[in-house]
């Protein structure tokens, strides 16, 4: 068996953090080779130490062989290895063909005619059609794709690395890109496919390898695994028995949401139709992998997302067409998901930043001003709730580490009388007792009579802590089974999509 | 201190002093020129004074929306809009009503000059510092061809209105031959600590500076971003109605063409270098005065004027590279 | 009519030449406020050292003055990561009164004749033929498509393996080229400097290259429209509306139309997507 590429013994720290600790991956030549883990497993952070975006801290790289240290991205596209990101790279306002050329022109005046003809035998190669001198931006997410498989072929990559190729595909259209790749091995080209969808390993790759918080799982042929088992292999066994949750006492429901229809950026709808009702007192978790549209749920709730249609009642009080302010005033809470962008003022001071959001509400407020002494003493309170470090409230929060601005942000959602805390990962950055606190606060709370809808990309957080667990893929919400409602490896497989 | 920024203030006086030595006149006796001409006699200052109260009313309204995270340029031509307004109510309408009127009607006009800016930043996304340059320049023209034309007083050799009659003017607060104190300043320093009161105790102030430090979280704490950056925006062209007004009525006593000697584009500079507080305007529009005023002194004695502008221009820079390294660093 | 139609032409060629300027900068992502002030620094370098160089090494030193001012927007905006609108007008200040400064003190009081020029035509000829290079580079040049890039997402620039503030420097110094022949333009014209003389020709330009969405081309004909419209109020000298002289109000009409456009009336807004963006 000849490897395309051999990574062995990959180390790489963040700080303390170690985000791949002594990872290695045999890459078969012209195979599809599947990478699988959760959100964080440090599989976007392997294929970057390979592209030459990142420098391991110790390990080796290996091509046909050969071992190889790349300094850069540049280096490695030389070296034959080529990248789709997640997001795509394609530049709206170039055309086709300069987006296909960009960065390797072959020389300061572009020989178009020439180019054209390369491009096309390419395009036919793999059954594509383009109109080269159409603008970028006309092209659907299909097309998009399929642009940048040409781009990585017109750079002459032999090893083909693509981060979650069909997020953004429909299904149909996830066959041709695999009906492409498919081809492009049988030519001798070698992929490496990160996926968190299983039915894609399942059909069209050889081998997987599954990573888990930073480290090597296993690495097995397809044809010896199952989805089942795999899905197990990803969230792996539990390290704490969940607790048992006491039922909720039935007290009404809380927060109705029936059937809304949400676009995301691009215009496409991502919840089609979602319908999830959350009782009073209730703390009802959201699984799911990243990008599965629980950003846009949130968002929608919140009041700065256009519901198209559907509706949304808190406390049987229909909002849907209320504005975020009125929502907030009624008693909405967030703990933004994007700290720096959503949460905090970042240049402002701790004071400042207690009352962002609660602006308006009583004590606060007080007719057109802000109530000093009750600012201050506010502040007081969400810094000491969760005991926060900080070198005095009149501080900027910048000053602050991770971990203590999670801990003022979600002090400040908890403690104004809430009626609904909306929770975007509340323990990003917290330790296992940090995490813990602030459970235990949404817990107090939804026992005062709130409710909270939590979201996490991690399954063990939300079996411990949350009264029910809901599944989200692709948009939908997926309740598990009665009798499976606690059930790691069940939940864990509605979120990748596994039967 | 960073070695570049260093480097890059050594750079401006390196620039002035050259620009100081080619003209034969040592940097040491420039600066005392300066100084005399600005601050050296009881006159002098009360120059200073009024070539700093139009910049210190213009950067209050410059600042206004600088918090809310917009440039806006269009000072000078909502204070040209507001000067003509004010000379042609006060000349209709006399006495102390007309002098109310006309702060009223240029404050609303230089809020009208300004709202397309912020129309179009909101709601089209059209950036709001092309829009008020272009704004300016309208203002600009129009204004000469209203002086020149239907504005102009019946036998005038210029293109100037006619003089405000001397009860419809705003007398000086204190005249004593030597010195003196416009209300101009006087409202400027007011209308300093006022906003200075607002930003910092009002529940609108907070919103208008969240929406200016960071408009996405501002949007997750319910607060209408577009809707405050139309505001802030007519807000600011209101302010700069009102210095137009003051301009007419408490110095020049009526509207001509090339009635302003790009106050407007001083009072960028005076916001930019207030900082963070607004209580900063006040050194900061002095500073700007002290040097447009001393600046005729050092013309006298062979130096052209241009230098304090290339000072100001260099200064802008350097302190605009200083917040950027400070803001870096805290990371 | 043809004379008019000649006086366009003149009229529109500094206006063009800035107008190229301000595309190869904008179009690298770099917004420049800064054109009229490169101009004037070019137009009042280029008359000084007309007199002692010649014209066209007068040319020559005015497109230098102006290209260094560029690179100094390239230093703040990229280096220094100053705001481009502050530093555009700490540029315009520094060449309003640097210009005040030289000339004061370095023209030749007692040689009160017209200066020694290079013919208009020649940059009525290079306005010409710039659009349509830059046109041409924007469509089969590597520096057009980089620059694109790195105007619209110099992010994803930079991950296809190019150097978006390179790219960008070398925009720059093409703004400082062509605002420079746009200042020396307006020496050649009327042979002698004058304080302040370029009067908002570096905001018309920018206007124009709003209007032509940053393309070359339809900047081009912007310019041209600009230029007649210029012309035309040349001719209109001396009419009376109100009691005014026309030109008065005619000569605002170009800031209109951009507003108008701007405001979105004329179609989609086409601003470089990664404007301002590092």
């Amino acid at each position: 068996m000849t490897f395309a590429v051999e990574l062995l013994g990959i180390s790489k720290h963040f700080g303390a953090v170690a985000a791949l600790d002594n990872v290695s991956l045999s890459v078969e030549k012209g195979t599809i080779h599947a990478l699988v883990g959760e959100n964080g497993a440090g599989k976007t952070t392997l294929m970057r130490v390979l592209y030459g975006a990142l420098q391991p801290d110790s390990g080796e790289v290996k091509l046909d062989d050969q071992p190889h240290t790349f300094k850069n991205s540049k280096d490695a596209i030389q070296h034959g290895i080529g990248m789709v990101s997640q997001h795509y790279g394609i530049i709206p306002a170039l055309t086709c063909l300069q987006n296909l050329i960009l960065g390797a022109e072959g020389g300061p005046i572009v020989k178009v005619s020439e180019a054209k003809k390369r491009a096309d035998e390419l395009a036919k190669r793999m059954g594509f059609e383009f109109d080269w001198d159409s603008d970028a931006e006309t092209l659907s997410p299909a097309g998009a794709q399929k642009l940048e498989i040409l781009k990585l072929l017109w750079r002459n990559a032999k090893v083909m690395i693509l981060d979650e190729p069909t997020a953004m595909l429909s299904p149909s259209d996830s066959e041709a890109l695999f009906a492409s790749l498919r081809k492009l091995v049988d030519e001798g080209a070698t992929v490496i496919l990160v996926t968190h969808r299983l039915p894609e390993v399942m059909d069209h790759c050889k081998t997987v390898t599954v990573l888990r918080g930073g480290k090597l799982i296993s690495s097995h042929p397809v044809s010896e695994v199952t989805d089942r088992s795999l899905a197990e292999l990803i969230v792996g066994g539990s390290l704490v028995e969940p607790p048992v949750i006491e039922p909720v006492r039935d007290l009404g429901i809380a927060l109705d949401i029936s059937k809304i229809v949400v676009k995301d950026d691009r215009r496409h709808d991502v919840l089609k139709g979602l319908d999830l009702q959350v009782k009073r007192g209730e703390v009802v978790g959201i699984a799911g992998v990243d990008g599965s549209g629980q950003r846009e749920l949130f968002q929608a709730l919140l009041g700065v997302r256009k519901i198209d249609s559907g509706s949304v009642s808190i406390d049987d009080q229909e909002v849907t067409n209320w504005s975020s302010a009125k929502r907030l005033q009624f008693g909405l809470r967030l703990i933004a998901e994007d700290r720096h962008e959503e949460g905090v003022i970042e240049d402002w001071s701790l004071e400042d930043n207690a009352i962002l959001g609660l602006q308006r509400l009583e004590p606060i407020q007080k007719s057109l001003f802000i109530s000093t002494p009750d600012r201050h003493k506010w502040a007081e309170v969400v810094a000491e709730k969760f005991s926060t470090k900080h070198g005095g409230l009149n501080q900027p929060m910048r000053t602050l580490s991770g971990g203590n601005q999670q801990r003022f942000v979600a002090a400040r959602a908890l403690e104004m009388s809430p009626k609904l805390i909306l929770a975007f990962q509340p323990a990003r950055g917290l330790d296992l007792n940090g995490t813990a606190d602030v459970y235990a606060a949404i817990r107090e709370k939804c026992k005062a009579g709130a409710s909270a809808l939590v979201v996490s990309f991690d399954l063990d957080e939300l079996l411990i802590h949350c009264d029910r667990i809901v599944a989200m893929n692709r948009g939908e919400l997926r309740q598990p089974k009665p009798e499976e409602a606690r059930d790691r490896q069940a939940i864990g497989r509605l979120m990748v999509g596994a039967q | 201190m960073n070695g570049k920024i260093t480097a890059l203030i050594a750079g401006a006086l390196a620039i002035l002093a050259t620009g100081l030595l080619i003209s034969g006149v040592s940097p040491m006796e420039a600066t005392k020129t300066l100084f005399q001409g600005s601050l050296g006699s009881l006159g002098a200052f009360s120059g200073t004074l009024k070539e700093t109260a139009p910049l210190l009313i213009l950067g209050l309204g410059v600042y206004i929306a600088l918090k809310a995270g917009l440039f806006n340029i269009g000072v000078e031509g909502q204070f040209l809009v507001g000067a003509t307004l004010a000379a042609t109510v006060g000349l209709r309408v006399q006495g102390p009503v007309g002098i109310l009127l006309s702060i009223l009607v240029a404050c609303l006009g230089g809020m009208l000059w300004a709202l397309p800016a912020g129309l179009i930043k909101a709601y089209r996304n059209g950036h709001e510092v092309i829009t008020t340059i272009m704004m300016n320049y309208v203002a600009g023209r129009f204004t000469d061809f209203l002086v020149q034309g239907p504005l102009k007083a019946a036998g005038s050799q210029e293109a100037s209105t006619a003089d405000l009659a001397t009860d419809t003017r705003i007398p000086a607060l204190i005249n004593s031959g030597a010195f003196e104190l416009g209300w101009s300043i006087c409202v400027g320093v007011i209308g300093v600590i006022m906003l200075w009161f607002w930003m910092r105790k009002t529940v609108a102030g907070y919103e208008l500076q969240a929406v200016g430090a960071n408009p996405t979280a501002s949007k997750f704490a319910g607060i209408s971003a577009k809707k405050i950056q139309v505001w802030a925006m007519s807000l600011s062209g209101g302010i700069a109605g009102i210095a137009g007004a003051f301009q007419v009525l408490a110095y020049e006593g009526r509207f001509y063409q090339g009635f302003s000697p790009g106050y407007g584009f001083d009072a960028l500079g005076v916001a930019l270098l207030a900082g963070n507080s607004a209580i900063g305007l006040i050194p900061a529009s002095l500073l700007f005065g002290i040097l447009a005023k001393g600046g005729v002194s050092l013309q006298a004695n062979g130096v052209p004027k241009g230098i304090t502008s290339v000072v100001l221009g260099a200064m802008i820079l350097v302190a605009a590279s200083i917040r950027f390294r400070s803001v870096k660093s805290g990371d | 009519m043809i004379d008019v139609l000649r006086l366009a032409l003149i009229m529109a060629t500094p206006l063009c030449l800035a107008a190229m300027g301000g595309y190869t900068s904008e179009r690298g992502g770099i917004t420049n406020i800064g054109l009229e002030g490169l101009m004037l620094m070019s137009a009042c370098v280029t008359a000084l050292c007309s007199a002692h160089f010649g014209a066209l090494g007068g040319v020559a030193c005015g497109v230098l003055s102006s290209t260094l001012l560029s690179i100094l927007h390239w230093l703040s905006t990229q280096k220094y990561r100053i705001d481009h609108v502050i530093s555009g007008m700490a540029i315009n200040a520094i060449a309003a009164g640097g210009t005040n400064f030289l000339y004061g003190k370095f023209s030749d009081p007692n040689n009160s004749g017209k200066l020694v020029v290079m013919p208009t035509n020649y940059f009525v000829v290079a306005a010409i033929i710039v659009p349509f290079l830059l046109w041409v580079n924007s469509k089969y040049g590597r520096f057009g498509i980089r620059l694109m890039a790195a105007g619209s997402d110099p992010d994803k620039a930079r991950l296809m393996g190019t150097e978006p503030i390179t790219i960008r420097f070398w925009g720059l110094t093409a703004t400082g080229i062509f605002c420079g022949l746009a200042g020396s333009m307006l020496v050649s014209e009327v042979q002698a400097f004058t304080d302040n003389m370029t009067a908002g020709r570096g905001y018309i330009a920018l206007a124009a290259l709003i209007l032509g969405g940053w393309r070359p081309i339809p900047t081009f004909v912007a310019c041209l429209g600009f230029g007649f419209l210029s012309a035309l109020r040349v001719q209109l000298d001396g009419t009376q509306i109100f009691g005014a002289n026309i030109p008065a109000v005619w000569a605002s009409l170009p800031y209109i139309v951009t507003i108008v456009a701007l405001a979105g009336f004329f179609g989609r807004n086409r601003t470089p997507a990664g404007i301002g963006k590092l």
